[in-house]
């Protein structure tokens, strides 16, 4: 019998949504990707890809919101999803600026979410980082 | 802890976006050539001066030199010689604290860390050992001086331990990316070292904190240029492609050289940093800070425009 595996890790933060607050998730970030050995170039991205995102909604928002990130980190690759309520009415993530750009250069997977999971009143990013090829 | 984590946190700074944002890229390159030429040549200037000087102004002080040596550390004269020596080599300190001073950092303060140097240099001084005071008290100016440097360097308190691993850690990346062809593990780089993968750990949260320009970073590579200019080629082409290009192209164009080549690399070129770094001659550790900061900044552009 196989042992069973015990499945992927979770890391929730949430944050209020302020700027400075960003480097806190950041630094999680990259710790999570050093510890699951991703290599140095993985990690740097990982860093850039959270910074970008949780920049991107923090503006969507107001600084007396919530944001939420939480970090999956299974064997082979790290989970990431930010999300945070609307600060007005048709805030959402644009998915055709520079920003985005990086997100999908840095990220082998993103996606901009609205409704989801935070319930219908939502936007997020989810992007996922894997390992990389080992050669 | 003055200074912000600057590749990542300015954000909050949104609103005034422009005034630092040619000043940071442009003294880097600049600091870095310095770097280079003054620590090649100072010794020899240095030296030179002490040389001319030797037989004239500093004369006097040298039996007070052998005089304050032999004096017990309790002697009440000690002090009023020290303070004579520190005062009559003064000189000596300020022109050495001369030789750093385009390098960003106030000159009141380099010139009381080399007179901090001075000070050591006349406590420390042996004349019985048979060599003359300038060429040991020369060294040990400029060498309080750079360690300044190294420790201004640091955006935070860092212990000395993390930064002497930082300069390992930052070695053996290089070595391990020729070697594997890619960025190499913190588990990788620990096996190298010798160390537990909980100090690279530590060392590469450390580097987060590390200023870019520094002393171990030279711009090196000029032969590259021509790999560089294909490179940039397919970049520019991939640029077209995308629909802010109007809005984004204009800004590109007021990085810096290197910053922006590092850009359209990563993000038009899709060349890891790596890559990118073996191509511009720094290390990926730099291409990683650069980009970061580059993003910051271009952020800020596009949304004021």
């Amino acid at each position: 019998m196989p042992v069973a595996s015990p499945g992927p890790s979770v890391v929730e933060l949430r944050i209020s949504a302020r700027p400075t607050l960003i480097s806190t998730v950041r630094t999680v970030a990259s710790d999570l990707a050093g510890r699951a050995d991703f290599d140095l170039d993985a990690i740097s991205d990982l860093r850039m890809a959270v910074d970008e995102a949780c920049t991107t909604l923090v503006r969507l928002t107001t600084e007396n919101d919530t944001l939420t990130c939480v970090f999956t980190v299974d064997t082979e690759s790290i989970g990431v999803s930010v999300s945070t309520r609307p600060g007005w009415l048709g805030a959402k993530v644009s998915t055709e600026s520079f920003g985005w750009r990086v997100l999908q250069t840095l990220a082998d997977e993103v996606e901009a979410h609205e409704g989801d999971p935070e319930g219908p009143d939502s936007i997020g990013i989810a992007m996922v980082k894997r390992l990389g090829i080992v050669q | 802890m003055t200074r912000p984590d600057t590749p990542f946190s300015t954000p909050s700074n949104s609103a005034s976006p422009s005034p630092d944002a040619p000043a940071e890229p442009a003294d880097q390159p600049a600091d870095n050539s310095e770097n280079d030429s003054v620590t090649g040549d100072d010794t020899n200037d240095t030296d030179q001066d002490g040389g001319n000087r030797r037989d004239g102004e500093y004369e006097h002080l040298v039996p007070l030199l052998a005089e304050f040596a032999d004096l017990e550390t309790g002697d009440p004269r000690r002090d009023g010689l020290r303070d004579e020596l520190v005062k009559g080599y003064l000189p000596v300190a300020q022109h050495i604290a001369r030789r750093f001073s385009n390098r960003g950092e106030p000159m009141d303060d380099l010139v009381q860390v080399a007179t901090v140097g001075l000070i050591n240099a006349v406590d420390r001084f042996r004349p019985d050992r048979g060599s003359d005071f300038f060429s040991f008290a020369v060294p040990t100016i400029s060498g309080e001086v750079r360690r300044h440097f190294r420790d201004q360097g640091w955006s935070m308190r860092v212990p000395r331990r993390l930064k002497d691993l930082h300069v390992s850690i930052n070695s053996t990346v290089s070595e391990l990316s020729h070697e594997l062809g890619r960025a190499p593990r913190p588990s990788e780089i620990a096996a190298k070292l010798d160390v537990p993968v909980a100090d690279v750990l530590e060392g590469l949260e450390a580097a987060q904190a590390y200023r870019s320009s520094s002393l171990d970073e030279m711009l090196t590579s000029e032969d590259g240029g021509a790999t560089l200019g294909d490179l940039l080629g397919e970049a520019d082409a991939q640029l077209e492609r995308v629909e802010y290009q109007q809005a984004l192209e204009p800004l590109l164009g007021e990085l810096p050289d290197r910053e922006r080549t590092i850009v359209m690399l990563r993000f038009f070129g899709n060349l890891t940093q790596t890559q990118i770094a073996d191509r511009v001659g720094i290390s990926q550790m730099h291409v990683s800070r650069l980009l970061a900061q580059t993003l910051v900044k271009l952020r800020h552009r596009l949304e004021a425009e």
